[in-house]
């Protein structure tokens, strides 16, 4: 391995990694966003709603992130729907991502004996107060081992960028091999990369999963 | 319809090839899963025994396939490997080899889950009747986890054939590769072929991994 | 296009064994350590571990791999019968032909071009590869059998004539690994560059506005903008004149000299006009034919 290109191109990864995690990290933003609004739909089963959301569960967790960001990017614009590629590519995590994120919400608020809720109710809570004040806050530190793994799937679902010519780290390695062929340096940047942006996380999230098997031993 | 593009699929045997394209994805799959399966059984097993070096290096395993996207491993086995190595893989055996690593990674640790969930006194039971550990493991421990992770590795299936659109890059023509070259070869008389053309791949993958995961649900439900 | 039975077995078997030891050095194909650690002493033997098939290898096994591309219309991709066309196709299966073995079509993008060849995966890439100094240094080139040089093509609504008027915001489109890019790469690094792997793709993207032109092989932008309406080649040449040529793996002198003998041979029968009569005449109509072909290597 060559140690001058290593640093030749160290900076092309470090624009590829803040590439990576801006979208990464708006993508899961939305899918946050969708999973919190989603399972609530599902939870307080609002009628028509329900539905949708149950439909939009089972397209998105059951086709290719890569053919989702195909069809939004090159099919949309086909009947008039013009997107940037960065949208495209936030879109894309969103709404994968929120269909998983419903799923880890929902165990979590199902996994709150009902008992709490019908005591919430006989104290003169609505459904809303209920909802914000009693199984949200429980639900999701529940759920936070399940978010976190989401979090490092959708992160390296971000891969597939680079066929709607986002330069992340994928990009970035494949465009420089495709130019001047340096396969192993280009390889190893690119595993060092994805090391640095998820290792850190996947430890995270092996200490609150153990300090919250620690907290339901303790109940 | 014309205007969308979904004409182009009636003509000559495009529609017969997409769907060769999504039966080479299945097919990938379904190798994968079943070796992940054998392998998985192997790697769970082995993650139960209380040796800290065998537990260290299996730890090393786990987080590798946790944390680099499936992309990463199909490139650095794909062309790494024939330059460090010198093996000459076909993209169809580093497509398996892949997603065999990282089957055999989430089996082994659902087999390892479902292990440690036998109560401890089937073991000791097993070994007061004079079985020993292989016996245990084979006539005892293992019969009952494969029902437990039937459905699960059915939902592997479907992560597997959704992951084999990546392959793709690395040269195999799939679905979404002959989607491109029907495109492609379409240009000229239907300049819209990309809608009529991905929206069918897209519905493609639905139809099949769909059942697959109701499939999965309803056995994990009626088995749990 | 299929492969058969017996390599897909062979294959299974190679996977089978690989899975195993994989499992005994668990994690070792993927971590970053094993990488690092041979990939030093690993560098220079890349050549000889990747190794290459000699003619007599080729010639013996009874089937040749091409790499061409396969949805790069009019040099190659695939008919509605999936079947490989085009220039470059038509070349292939006259190798094919004079070799007397079959033809295993491998569907290449740009920028595995090179990655193919250093690792024996193809013998040959005829998917219009464009002689560069750069690409020289790692592969080999026969004689060459077409002429080229860049060009930019952009819709007839707002023409790009010189890459001069190349706004901050706006972006140029070409393909990850062409000469397209590493010229632009090169000299007007600030210009935005909006990549893609796969020609299907870029051309999609540039139907659908996504740039405001595409940079490509004047070849490839000549074709698009005279089979698609609105379009226009602002910029027909740009860059240096440059040859396509078929390229073998580095070292591989066997199947290099016979290709280049075979060039020769094809040039006395004027082979190459009459492939751009079968593939590209209906695409460019007669003007282009002599400034594209190249008969001989000459």
């Amino acid at each position: 391995m060559d140690k001058d290109i290593l640093i030749e191109y160290l900076p092309l990864y470090k624009d590829a990694l803040f590439l990576t995690l801006k979208i990464g990290w708006q993508g899961i933003f939305l899918a946050f966003l969708i999973g919190l609004i989603g399972s609530a739909i599902l939870h307080f089963k609002v009628r028509v709603l329900k539905s949708i959301v149950g439909v939009y569960i089972e397209i998105f967790r059951n086709t290719p992130l890569l053919v989702q960001l195909f069809f939004i990017y090159f099919a949309l614009p086909k009947v008039g729907i013009q997107i940037t590629a960065e949208s495209c590519g936030v879109l894309g995590l969103g709404l994968l991502g929120g269909a998983y994120m419903i799923e880890t919400f929902r165990s979590g608020v199902e996994a709150i004996p009902v008992i709490q809720t019908e005591s919430a109710a006989s104290l003169g809570m609505n459904q809303f107060q209920i909802l914000w004040y009693v199984i949200l806050p429980q639900a999701i530190s529940i759920s936070v081992p399940g978010l976190l793994a989401n979090v490092i799937f959708l992160l390296k679902e971000t891969s597939v960028f680079s066929t709607i010519s986002l330069m992340d780290l994928m990009f970035t390695a494949k465009d420089l091999i495709g130019m001047y062929a340096k396969t192993i340096e280009c390889l190893f940047l690119l595993v060092v990369f994805y090391l640095i942006m998820l290792l850190p996380i996947s430890i995270i999230g092996a200490v609150v999963e153990r300090r919250m098997r620690y907290g339901q031993f303790g109940d | 319809m014309a205007s969308l593009g979904i004409d182009v699929l009636f003509k000559g045997t495009n529609f017969l090839r997409l769907l060769q394209g999504l039966w080479v994805s299945i097919e990938i799959s379904l190798i994968s899963v079943v070796l992940s399966i054998l392998l998985g059984l192997i790697v769970g097993v082995l993650m139960t025994i209380n040796n800290k070096i065998l537990h260290a290096i299996l730890k090393v395993y786990l987080e590798t396939v946790r944390i680099m996207p499936q992309m990463v491993l199909l490139f650095i086995v794909y062309f790494g490997t024939t330059r460090v190595f010198g093996w000459d893989m076909s993209a169809e055996a580093s497509a398996i080899f892949v997603f065999t690593f990282w089957g055999t990674a989430e089996m082994g640790d659902l087999v390892r889950g479902s292990i440690k969930s036998i109560p401890v006194i089937q073991f000791e039971s097993a070994l007061a009747l004079g079985m020993d550990k292989i016996q245990t493991y084979f006539y005892i421990i293992l019969p009952q986890t494969v029902r437990r992770l039937i459905p699960l590795s059915i939902n592997l299936i479907t992560r597997m054939i959704k992951t084999t659109s990546l392959v793709m890059m690395i040269g195999i023509v799939e679905v979404l590769k002959v989607a491109q070259q029907i495109i492609e070869a379409n240009r000229k008389v239907s300049p819209n072929a990309a809608f009529g053309v991905f929206l069918v791949v897209f519905l493609l993958y639905f139809i099949v991994c769909w059942p697959i995961s109701r499939l999965a649900t309803y056995l994990e439900k009626r088995w749990a | 296009m299929k492969k058969n039975f017996l390599s897909k077995v062979t294959g299974l078997a190679l996977v089978g064994t690989l899975a195993v030891s994989g499992l005994t050095a668990c994690g070792s194909s993927a971590s970053s350590s094993d990488v690092a650690s041979t990939g030093e002493d690993a560098v220079e033997a890349s050549s000889e571990a990747a190794g290459f098939r000699t003619l007599d290898e080729i010639k013996e096994s009874g089937t040749i791999n091409i790499g061409v591309f396969s949805d790069k219309s009019p040099f190659g991709f695939v008919d509605e019968n999936g079947e490989y066309a085009g220039y470059d196709v038509y070349f292939a299966e006259r190798i094919g032909q004079d070799l007397g073995v079959e033809i295993n079509y491998v569907s290449t993008e740009a920028a595995n071009r090179i990655e193919y060849l250093q690792t024996g995966k193809v013998d040959i890439i005829l998917a219009n590869f464009t002689v560069t100094e750069e690409r020289a240094q790692e592969v080999d080139f026969a004689l060459p059998y077409m002429n080229v040089a860049l060009g930019v093509v952009s819709p007839d609504s707002a023409v790009v004539e010189s890459l001069d008027d190349i706004g901050a915001d706006d972006q140029i489109i070409v393909i990850s690994g062409t000469t397209a890019e590493t010229y632009l790469t090169k000299n007007y690094p600030d210009i935005k560059l909006q990549k893609y792997d796969a020609y299907a793709e870029a051309k999609t993207a540039f139907e659908n506005g996504n740039g405001v032109a595409w940079a490509n092989d004047n070849t490839e932008v000549i074709a698009f903008s005279l089979e698609n309406e609105g379009y226009t080649v602002g910029i027909p040449s740009l860059g240096d004149q440059d040859t396509i040529a078929p390229a073998v793996t580095k070292g591989n002198e066997t199947l290099l000299n016979w290709l280049n003998e075979e060039i020769e041979t094809l040039g006395a029968e004027n082979f190459f006009h009459a492939v751009y009569e079968a593939t590209l005449l209906d695409t460019y109509g007669a003007d282009y034919e002599d400034t594209l072909v190249l008969e001989g290597g000459k």
